[in-house]
């Protein structure tokens, strides 16, 4: 790694992530290969790859979910990567899960209030406080008529925005978005696209996991591309794309 | 909660607080019965409602808060409330040094392994020889069945006040979020290491309590009683009959359940066993988020939530 990417020219201060050499082994699959990049405050990093590449898994190791092989990970500056789940948690980084993970037996709304009584420190400490906070984050993800309701009467597309909103409930500086708009309509997706910009403008850092490439060329300030666990081309959406790896990479995924 | 059910449940401690006045002796001596049911229940649902670690190991609390008591008493003649607090204090620690290693399981792992430890526990406890090895230890006699209802009743208050304050308060929702998804809670903030020794070792404290009291009423303990797994199983049966996860279902779960084994017992002494089965496979096929969800259930749909709970569980 070279030092114009550990201190960024414009602020001169430290990127809010940066993955260096992170490395995830299972058994003999390697799934995230020696993977290093940095994440800026404020941007959105689109993440993507063909299926299998390891996007989930970078996103696993990032969150703590799952341990890394090898490799350091430092959020703000200061290493993470031994830290437990919820300490990252605590210090700011929240994520959504492919496979989704609501509390069936909570409704919508206590799902939220859960998620805004933890996350990042200095939330809301009482369940009356949490409630009206989780009531915001449902109406801003389109979920507020359905506050009432529980986790288990939701379809897919709710149960995504219900992931989206308890993320968000966190207050996070870093959002990890593993596959949020999946299974979503184009109507849909646009409604999410919006929703997403309006967090990235109120600051917050989003690193986005996403096949769907309309929403990835209209959100990301840059792309990363993930295959076979590593890392082939990084850079603004419209370059990457062209990259004939990147392009091999889909195509020949496609043909196999 | 609206101030009327507040006046209820004051209501009917007090006049379960007047049993041992106005009943005959041989209710209150049920009534001991059920109140430490009732605490060993709502015990259980600490660990096994509200986080959803289904413990088999509680009898082990149960045991050790036995053989604090009797210990303590029998052997270096101190008075029952220190022996009360040995017995607390065994269980705790007890909690804490298996829940590093057993909480790490999950489901019907964790089950088995805790289970494991009650057998295990009733064996060490047969060759200790302060515990009066397999013969076991007689505790000074008393006649005050009176104070053991009020010490029990006192027990479940306690227990049910603690639970009412877990089901409103940021620990409670941290293990309802452990029980519905430990990934995600751990995601999201909450250190779910922590949270579940906590809910175990809390556990722990009630159960060994109760233990404790159920020692120097009967004034009598053997290993084989002490670390019974089929009082834990009673524990699991009474909280699942009256609704896992909620303040109030494993105190009716247990009151409910006490009476109809009673019942069955007077009647018909050698089929209440097989009758008192066939009660609660009908309970969990027909309602088997207990009696809690029964009564909302009902009010919103009427008796077809019976028929619908067929439809929604089945495989
Ligand atoms: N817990 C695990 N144990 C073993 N192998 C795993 C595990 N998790 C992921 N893998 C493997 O790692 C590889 C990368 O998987 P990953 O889920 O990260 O891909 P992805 O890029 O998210 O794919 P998709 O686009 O389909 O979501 C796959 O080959 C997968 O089978
Ligand atoms: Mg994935």
């Amino acid at each position: 790694m070279n030092a114009s990417s550990i201190t960024s020219p414009a602020t001169g201060m430290a990127p809010l992530l940066q993955t260096q050499d992170i490395t995830k082994r299972f058994q003999g699959l390697v799934s995230v290969n020696h993977v290093s990049f940095d994440l800026n405050d404020g941007e959105i990093l689109a993440l993507i790859g063909p299926n299998g590449a390891g996007k989930t898994t970078l996103v696993n190791l990032i969150s703590g979910t799952l341990p890394p092989s090898e490799g350091e990970l430092r959020f703000q500056g200061t290493r993470i990567d031994t830290l437990p789940t919820y300490r990252r948690a605590r210090l700011g980084i929240a994520r959504t899960f492919q496979v989704m993970k609501p509390f069936r037996d909570l409704t919508a709304l206590d799902n939220v209030a859960t998620a805004a009584l933890f996350g990042q420190r200095g939330g809301a400490t009482t369940r009356q406080a949490a409630r009206e906070d989780a009531r915001k984050w449902l109406d801003f993800t389109g979920l507020g008529h359905r506050a009432d309701q529980r986790a288990d009467a939701l379809g897919g597309p709710d149960l995504k925005r219900l992931e989206l909103a308890k993320a968000l409930a966190q207050r996070p500086k870093l959002l990890l978005l593993d596959e949020v708009m999946a299974g979503l309509n184009a109507v849909e997706i646009d409604e999410v696209v919006e929703v997403i910009k309006q967090i990235r403008d109120s600051g917050v850092t989003i690193l986005i996991v996403e096949h769907v490439m309309k929403a990835v060329r209209s959100l990301a300030d840059r792309v990363v591309v993930l295959h076979h666990g590593e890392l082939i081309a990084q850079g603004n959406a419209e370059t990457v794309f062209q990259d004939p790896r990147v392009v091999e990479a889909y195509l020949g995924k496609r043909r196999a | 909660m609206r101030p009327r059910f507040v006046i209820l449940l004051v209501a009917v401690t007090a006049l379960l607080a007047i049993v041992p006045i106005v009943g005959s002796p041989v209710m209150v001596q049920f009534g001991i019965s059920t109140l430490l049911f009732a605490v060993l229940a709502q015990s259980w649902n600490i660990i096994g409602g509200f986080t959803g670690y289904p413990s088999f190991g509680n009898s082990v609390f149960y045991g050790l808060g036995v053989y604090g008591t009797a210990i303590a008493m029998a052997k270096f003649s101190l008075p029952f409330g220190v022996g009360l607090v040995c017995g607390a204090i065994l269980a705790m620690l007890c909690a804490l040094l298996i829940g590093l290693p057993v909480l790490r399981l999950r489901g019907q792992y964790f089950a088995i392994a805790t289970l494991g430890l009650s057998v295990a526990m009733a064996a060490v406890f047969s060759n200790i020889e302060i515990a009066g090895a397999n013969i076991g230890l007689i505790l000074p006699l008393t006649r005050a069945d009176g104070m053991f209802y009020e010490l029990s009743l006192g027990l479940l208050v306690a227990c049910v006040l603690c639970v009412f304050w877990i089901s409103r308060s940021r620990f409670g929702m941290g293990l309802i979020a452990i029980r519905e998804d430990e990934h995600a809670a751990a995601s999201m903030g909450v250190n779910t290491t922590l949270y579940k020794t906590m809910a175990l070792v809390l556990s722990a404290l009630f159960t060994s309590i109760a233990g404790g009291i159920h020692a120097y009423f009967i004034t009598f303990v053997d290993p084989a009683s002490a670390f019974d797994s089929t009082l834990n199983v009673r524990m699991v049966i009474m909280t699942v009959f009256g609704g896992p996860g909620t303040v109030l279902g494993p105190v009716v779960g247990a009151f409910v359940l006490s009476a109809v084994y009673e019942l069955l017992a007077n009647w018909i002494s050698t089929a209440a066993a097989l009758l008192f089965g066939v009660v609660i496979v009908v309970a969990v096929i027909f309602m088997p988020r207990g009696i809690a969800d029964l009564a909302a259930g009902i009010r919103r749909q009427g008796i077809s939530y019976l028929l619908q709970n067929i439809r929604r569980y089945r495989l």
